[in-house]
């Protein structure tokens, strides 16, 4: 009747009750405060009391649940259930989302010492990863056949990801592009703008003659992603911000060496 | 709607065959089977334990001669090194060995068919490799628990960073280890109640347990920390000694009773070794138990930190030092019991016996150092003693946790590792581990104090302190003996079998590499702790 688990949360009970009787009389408890939960009279050491006979409800509490989960036996489950044998534990189909979310948090971390801006782009991968991985997690448990579920899933979220993972390359490619083009002369950018229509279509032509990319490769970019968000930001944190140059009140001039030592100085 | 095509229930059995593995490099990244999520914190956990055995012998050759040697530029960057190869060694190697060969072993062990949360478990995993990465690198580029000539403005950003990549490691640490208990608890097969659980599922209830009550108090000091350095109210960094300061404030869990914790596994993988070797049951499988929850609940430390003020020298402290002794005594005990009461192994000694006995032993001379160290005579609190007892504890944890990867090869890696490299590995690091260790606390007895590159004043210090740094080298090439035998292991597989070892328990009865979902058919109903033994004709296997 009373199981193994039970029988020792509830032993710790007793044990913690009268040890934070005892410790409240040992330490100033009057009348019977100590056993009436100060109710008439003190308790003794509040601190202290309160330890041990907060210890003493925790283990009650743990006695009951385990009692009535029959010390989380299988086979007492089963028997409450109604089943010969509780069923396997649901198969759960790979994902990328406990990946991306770990990079995700790990911008998090980073954004707290770099910036609100990195940190709320982990928040966001974070939010996502949250919405991907809970619709993942019914899909698993939607049918009995795996195809099925995927099917399911994408039917759901595909409308969603598509025109979020399309607005996100194109919004990472025109950063991208923009800091090469800043960076290069003019005769680089237009080689440079060369380069990039070429790539994107030649990636174009790729896709389209081969939609089903193997695994592997479509793996290890999310990794090289994940690995450069990651390490820019260390370096980033590592070297400090970049010398931001401080225009003066002086519109039109062009000496942005004296900027910088302007906000140096104004520092 | 009719969406669904079968109930879960219906279908339970029918879709118990996971999805088809892809491999490669996208398996490491997607994977929902816990033996590949294992495997990324046990390689990534021999990889930080090869950087920090070499991080630890780096710190001993400076430590030799604090005027003359200097490895690492200056004495802020030793002390960086210095508390890096402590939170390293104790959160980023020992720790993860453990979860690495639990996540492995005790679904298997409870007879689930996986991890429960296995997604979350990945994320535990990647979580804790950009921890490790983020707090290596920003240690590595000026930040650490602190700097011993005040933390200047520039510093204090790779600090916090380092402050924080410790917290995300710890985090990971606690989702895996959630995943793990919560298996435990609630996946076990048909008729194994809690008392019939394996020993060293039953450990990693326990050091999960503890690790989870324990590392939330932690991530709380490093919020303070970091709240602190982000110009609050300059609690520590404000100080008169700030660096001590700010390392002290964490630094409690590589302090008794806490850093027991990292250690406690070793008292499940010896008791779930020792009987097979034996080839025969634990003598008490539910003293043990309760012997492991004991070593348990004495390693839990949040309290004795020095933010609630000095508590290491009040009765509490003392009573949880010396009797932290006595689960790890009588855990030897009961072992060397079931080893003498069965047939001793004829010739070499096996690799995983010499590595679970000499962890035990280990950990046995960390608690015997420690119940030394809280004799308040003795002053031996702020010598070199608290290292000894550090780093008896993660070499014990070490040896302990490649003693289990050598048993459980065939299930975490499909494959045996080699008998004699294994043995040789294991002797170095016993070795190493003790050198490493008691030199340490001996030179505590002559007060040669912790506090960095501080000479001895005293010949037989100076002499324990190159004892030491012996250890280290030795500890290192046990750790170079070990990969080296396990990366040969993948260069030249050899067959190992279902159970080459005759195991009780159920990861035993699993084919070998485990398929996915583990069991080809539900395991019977288990009768005992030993479910393997129970359907060996003759043997009675009652109930314990």
């Amino acid at each position: 009747m009373f199981t193994t688990g039970f029988k020792f949360f509830f032993g710790l009970t007793i044990a913690l009750t009268i040890g934070a009787v005892a410790y409240g009389y040992s330490t100033g408890g009057e009348h019977v405060g100590p056993v009436t939960l100060g109710w008439k009279g003190g308790v003794g050491d509040h601190v202290g009391y309160l330890v041990l006979i907060g210890g003493a409800f925790a283990s009650a509490c743990f006695a009951g649940i385990i009692v009535a989960f029959r010390d989380a036996d299988p086979a007492a489950q089963s028997h409450y259930m109604g089943v010969e044998a509780i069923a396997p534990t649901t198969p759960v189909s790979g994902s990328f989302w406990p990946v991306v979310g770990a990079f995700g948090g790990a911008a998090m971390v980073l954004g707290l010492v770099l910036g609100p801006a990195v940190f709320v782009l982990g928040l966001v991968i974070c939010s996502l990863v949250a919405i991907e991985w809970t619709m993942d997690a019914w899909a698993d448990r939607a049918t009995g056949d795996a195809e099925a579920n995927k099917a399911l899933r994408d039917r759901i979220m595909a409308p969603f990801e598509i025109p979020v993972a399309g607005a996100l390359g194109v919004a990472v490619m025109a950063l991208a592009a923009s800091r090469i083009f800043l960076n290069a002369t003019k005769l680089g950018a237009v080689v440079w703008a060369g380069v990039i229509a070429v790539t994107i279509f030649g990636l174009g032509i790729l896709y389209a003659a081969r939609p089903k990319m193997n695994r592997n490769v479509v793996a290890g970019l999310v990794l090289a992603v994940g690995v450069a968000v990651i390490a820019g930001g260390i370096v980033t944190a590592v070297d400090g911000q970049r010398d931001f140059e401080h225009h003066s009140e002086h519109h039109g001039d062009d000496h942005g060496e004296d900027h910088s030592e302007e906000g140096e100085a104004s520092e | 709607m009719t969406m669904t095509e079968a109930p879960p229930s219906e279908a339970a059995e029918s879709s118990a065959a996971p999805l088809p593995a892809v491999g490669g490099l996208y398996d490491w990244l997607t994977t929902s089977d816990h033996k590949a999520i294992g495997r990324i914190w046990l390689r990534f956990g021999a990889l930080s334990l090869l950087f920090f055995s070499v991080i630890g012998v780096l710190v001993s050759f400076e430590r030799l001669d604090a005027d003359a040697i200097d490895v690492f530029g200056g004495v802020n960057s030793y002390f960086q090194m210095w508390s890096l190869y402590r939170f390293g060694i104790v959160l980023m190697v020992a720790i993860p060995l453990f979860v690495g060969l639990a996540t492995i072993i005790a679904p298997m062990q409870v007879g689930s068919t996986n991890i429960a949360f296995p997604r979350a478990a990945l994320a535990a995993a990647w979580g804790y490799v950009l921890g490790s990465l983020i707090t290596v690198i920003s240690v590595l580029a000026g930040g650490g628990w602190g700097a011993l000539d005040g933390v200047s403005g520039d510093e204090a950003d790779a600090i916090r960073l380092t402050l924080l990549g410790t917290g995300m490691v710890m985090v990971s640490i606690i989702l895996g280890t959630i995943c793990i208990v919560t298996t435990v608890v609630s996946l076990r097969t048909s008729g194994m109640g809690l008392t019939k659980v394996p020993l060293f599922a039953w450990s990693m209830l326990v050091a999960g347990s503890v690790w989870v009550l324990t590392l939330p108090v932690a991530i709380a000091n490093i919020a303070v920390l970091y709240i602190d350095l982000s110009g609050g109210a300059g609690l520590f960094v404000g100080a008169p000694n700030p660096s001590f300061d700010l390392y002290a404030q964490l630094a409690w869990i590589l302090d008794q009773p806490a850093v027991y914790a990292a250690a406690v596994p070793v008292l499940g993988i010896a008791g779930s070794v020792i009987p097979v070797v034996a080839k025969g049951r634990q003598v008490s499988h539910e003293a043990m138990m309760i012997l492991l929850g004991l070593a348990g609940l004495l390693a839990i430390g949040g309290w004795s930190q020095p933010f609630f003020g000095d508590e290491r020298d009040t009765l509490v402290y003392i009573a949880f030092g010396v009797a932290a002794m006595v689960p790890v005594l009588a855990s030897l005990g009961g072992n060397s019991a079931t080893l003498v009461s069965g047939e001793a192994p004829v010739g070499i000694p096996p690799a995983h016996m010499i590595g679970v006995l000499g962890s035990m032993l280990l950990f046995l001379a960390a608690t015997a150092a420690g119940a030394l160290r809280v004799i308040d005579p003795l002053d031996l609190i702020g010598t070199t003693a608290d290292t000894g007892v550090l780093n008896l504890v993660a070499v014990a944890a070490i040896l302990g946790s490649l003693g289990g990867w050598w048993f459980w090869a065939p299930k975490t890696d499909g494959r045996l590792f080699s008998g004699i490299q294994g043995l040789g590995a294991m002797i170095l690091l016993l070795l190493g581990g003790v050198l490493l260790g008691a030199t340490d606390v001996i030179a505590g007895f002559v007060d040669t104090p912790d506090v960095l590159l501080a000479s001895a004043d005293d010949s037989l210090g100076d002499a324990m302190i190159v004892l030491s740094m012996i250890g280290s080298i030795v500890v290192l090439l046990g750790v170079l003996g070990a990969l080296g035998a396990i990366t040969l292991a993948y260069v030249k597989p050899g067959e190992a079998g279902d159970d080459p070892w005759g195991g009780h328990t159920l990861e035993w009865a699993t084919a070998t590499p485990p398929p996915a979902g583990n069991f080809a058919e539900p395991p019977a109903r288990v009768r005992s702790e030993a479910p393997l033994l129970d359907e060996t004709p003759g043997d009675e296997g009652g109930e314990s």
